[in-house]
C-alpha cells in the first residue's frame, strides 16, 4: 500500500516550495527532550526560549496567565521558565516553533483543535508509558506530540483533497485516516513520513509518524508505534479528537496494538484501563487550559 | 550552572477548587478499591464534602481520624456505605450522562439494528437495573421515542425498570419531577414529553410511560435474575458500588448471561467493573465507556 503511493507523495512534498524548513530551535530542542530532566541546564532552556521573540512572548504570556495564579506576571524569561517548569516550556517551544513553520491561513481546521489533540496524545503517551516499567516516558511524549505531523503537511501540500477528506470524516463520523484513504488514497502517515525524513528526525519518531495507523508496517519501533496508536485512540475517545463525533466503539484490549505492546511489556496485563481513563480526564483539563492560553486570545494579566 | 529537576514542574491548580487534605486521596483510592467508584481529582472536593458531612455527624475531629473509622473494624463496612450514600446523593437526574446517550443513539442502536435486522420480530429490550425513582428509565424511553420514526421505525421497544425499594418504584411510576431532577433536560424534551403537574413540577406523558414496566426486584435473588433474559442493553448506575466483591461478581455474571450477544452493559459514569468479569469487553465511545458482550459474528467470543 505504502509503496505505490510513497514516491509521488514524496515528490510532491519535496517539490512544494512553501514546505517549511525545520524550525531553528527544533533539533536542539529534540536533543534536550532526549535528556533526562536532571541533565538539562536552565541556561540552555532560557537560551532556546530567547532565540525567538514570538516564542519568548508566548512563554511569558502563558507563565503570566491565570492558569498559574501568580500575583505578578514574571518579568524575565528565566522567571517564566522557572514558573512553567522545564517540560511545559519544552512543549510550548515545540508547538510554537511548529506552529510558526506552518502558516495559519492554510489550516484546514482550527490549530487549537489540532494542538489539543497532539498535546493530548503526548500526555496520554507519557502517562501510558509511565505505567510500563521498561519504556521511556519522554520519548513517548515526543512521539505523541509529533505523530500527526502529516496533518500539517496535508494542509500545505494537498489542501483541497485534505479538506474533502476532513469533511467526509465529519459527515460520516469515521476516523480521519479512513476518510483520507477513501478520498485521497493515502493518509497523513505517508505525508508526515516524507517531511520527517526530509527533516531527518530520529528513526523511531519517523516510524511513529508513518505507521501509527498501520502498526504492522513498522519495522524497528513496533512497541512505540503501538503505544502511540493506542494513546491516539484513547485521547480521541476522551474529548481530544479532531472536533467531531466518531461513530464507532474502540476496543483497546482487542486492538492488535495491545497484543504487540503486551509482548514487550508484560506489566500491561495488570493495568486498570478504566481507572487510567478516569485519571486521564484530570490531565485533560490541563491540556485545555494550556492550549487556550497558548492559542487563545491574548491574556492580559 | 543551575539545574532544573522535574520537581520544578508545578501542577496546575484548577481554578475555583480549593486544595484538599492529601488523606482524601487515600480515601478516594480506598473507595475505588472497595466499590469501583472513582472520584477524579477535579471532583475530589465532592468526596471531601461527603466526608466532612459524615465527620460532622460522627463528631470526628479530623480527616485522619475519619480514615481510621473507614479502615478499622467494626465500623468500616457500615461507614463506607454511609459515605457512598453521601457522595452519590443528589446525583440522580434525567439526562444525567449525555455521552452515554450519544453513544447509545449514534453508535449502539445503529449497530444493534443492523445486527438484528434479519430477525422477524424487531424488538429491543432495555433493562434499567436499580432504577430508583425512574429518572434514567424515562430518559431512555424518551430517547428511544426520538428514534421511533427513523432508526427504530417498526420496532417494539420495551424498558424493564427494576428496583429493590417499593417506595422508589411508586415514585418512579408517578413520573413527577421538579426543577432539580429536570436540570439537564432541554426545553425540547420538556415540551414534547411532559405535561404540567403543578406550578413547580412536570409529569411524564403517558406515551413515554407506556414503554416502561416498573417492578420490584432484588438483584441478589438468583432465581428471579434467571428470568430477565433477552436484554439488548442493561443500565446499572451507582448500584453495584454497595455490593461486596462476591455478590457484585455474581450479579454481573447474571447481567452478562441475560444480555443478548452484541448487547451492552453500562455502569455509572465514574464507576468501574474492575476485573470482575473477563468475558465482557471494555469499550470506549466518545466521552464514555461501556461493557460489550461480543456478537456471534464478531468472532471475539
Amino acid at each position: 500500500m505504502i509503496t505505490s503511493f510513497t514516491p509521488t507523495i514524496r515528490e510532491r512534498v519535496q517539490r512544494i516550495e512553501t514546505m517549511p524548513a525545520i524550525p531553528a530551535v527544533f533539533l536542539p530542542l529534540m536533543k534536550l527532550l532526549g535528556n533526562s530532566a536532571q541533565e538539562v541546564a536552565l541556561d540552555e532552556v532560557v537560551r532556546l526560549v530567547s532565540y525567538d521573540n514570538a516564542i519568548a512572548a508566548q512563554c511569558l504570556r502563558v507563565a503570566g496567565s491565570p492558569l498559574f495564579g501568580l500575583a505578578q506576571a514574571p518579568k524575565s524569561i528565566k522567571a517564566a521558565v522557572l514558573t512553567l517548569g522545564l517540560r511545559r516550556v519544552e512543549t510550548i517551544l515545540l508547538t510554537c516553533s511548529l506552529g510558526q513553520a506552518f502558516a495559519a491561513k492554510k489550516w484546514v481546521l482550527d490549530p487549537a483543535v489540532f494542538w489539543r489533540h497532539s498535546l493530548g496524545c503526548a500526555m496520554v503517551c507519557r502517562r501510558f508509558s509511565e505505567k510500563l516499567a521498561t519504556t521511556d516516558p519522554e520519548e513517548a511524549y515526543l512521539a505523541g506530540l509529533l505523530h500527526d505531523l502529516g496533518f500539517m503537511v496535508n494542509c500545505l501540500a494537498f489542501p483541497e483533497e485534505f479538506t474533502a477528506a476532513m469533511e467526509r470524516a465529519c459527515q460520516e463520523g469515521i476516523p480521519l485516516d479512513e476518510a483520507e484513504r477513501a478520498t485521497m488514497g493515502f493518509t497523513h502517515g505517508e505525508t508526515g513520513q516524507a517531511l520527517a525524513e526530509k527533516w531527518k528526525l530520529a528513526d523511531d519518531v519517523i516510524e511513529v509518524i508513518a505507521h501509527h495507523h498501520a502498526i504492522e508496517l513498522s519495522q524497528k519501533a513496533k512497541p512505540l508505534v503501538a503505544l502511540v496508536h493506542l494513546s491516539d485512540l484513547l485521547c480521541r475517545m476522551r474529548g481530544l479528537g479532531y472536533g467531531y463525533y466518531e461513530r464507532h466503539k474502540v476496543d483497546l484490549i482487542a486492538d492488535p496494538a495491545w497484543a504487540i505492546l503486551l509482548q514487550e511489556h508484560r506489566d500491561l496485563e495488570g493495568m486498570d484501563l478504566v481507572r487510567f481513563t478516569f485519571e486521564l480526564d484530570e490531565a485533560i483539563e490541563e491540556i485545555h487550559a494550556l492550549v487556550s492560553t497558548v492559542f487563545g486570545p491574548p491574556v492580559h494579566a | 550552572m543551575t539545574i532544573l529537576t522535574p520537581t520544578v514542574v508545578p501542577s496546575v491548580p484548577t481554578k475555583g477548587v480549593p486544595a484538599v487534605d492529601p488523606v482524601y486521596r487515600q480515601i478516594r483510592d480506598l473507595v475505588y478499591k472497595v466499590s469501583g467508584m472513582y472520584k477524579a481529582e477535579e471532583k475530589l472536593y465532592l468526596l471531601a464534602d461527603g466526608c466532612e458531612r459524615r465527620m460532622k455527624h460522627l463528631k470526628t475531629r479530623n480527616p485522619r481520624d475519619y480514615w481510621d473509622q473507614l479502615t478499622a473494624q467494626p465500623s468500616r463496612d457500615g461507614e463506607l456505605r454511609q459515605l457512598l450514600n453521601e457522595i452519590t446523593i443528589g446525583e440522580t437526574c434525567l439526562f444525567r450522562s449525555q455521552p452515554q446517550l450519544d453513544a447509545l443513539r449514534k453508535v449502539i442502536l445503529p449497530e444493534i439494528v443492523a445486527e438484528k435486522t434479519k430477525q422477524i420480530t424487531k424488538r429491543l429490550r432495555i433493562w434499567s437495573a436499580g432504577c430508583s425513582t425512574g429518572e434514567e428509565s424515562y430518559t431512555l424511553a424518551m430517547n428511544m421515542l426520538e428514534e421511533s420514526e427513523s432508526l427504530l421505525k417498526g420496532w417494539t421497544v420495551e424498558i424493564v425498570a427494576t428496583d429493590l425499594n417499593d417506595r422508589s418504584i411508586e415514585t418512579a411510576k408517578a413520573g413527577i419531577y421538579g426543577d432539580y431532577a429536570l436540570r439537564s433536560t432541554t426545553d425540547y424534551f420538556k415540551r414534547k414529553y411532559f405535561s404540567t403537574f403543578d406550578e413547580k413540577k412536570l409529569q411524564v406523558r403517558p406515551e413515554v410511560k407506556k414503554l416502561i414496566t416498573f417492578s420490584r426486584l432484588n438483584l441478589q435473588d438468583d432465581s428471579k435474575m434467571l428470568f430477565m433474559k433477552g436484554m439488548d442493553l442493561v443500565f446499572c448506575c451507582n448500584v453495584l458500588i454497595y455490593f461486596d466483591g462476591a455478590s457484585k461478581s455474581k450479579v454481573i455474571n447474571h447481567f452478562f448471561s441475560n444480555l443478548n450477544f452484541g448487547g451492552y452493559f453500562f455502569l455509572g459514569t465514574s464507576e468501574s467493573l474492575m476485573k470482575l468479569n473477563e468475558q465482557f469487553h471494555l469499550v470506549h465511545f466518545p466521552g464514555t465507556i461501556a461493557y460489550w458482550k461480543p456478537s456471534l459474528s464478531s468472532g471475539k467470543l
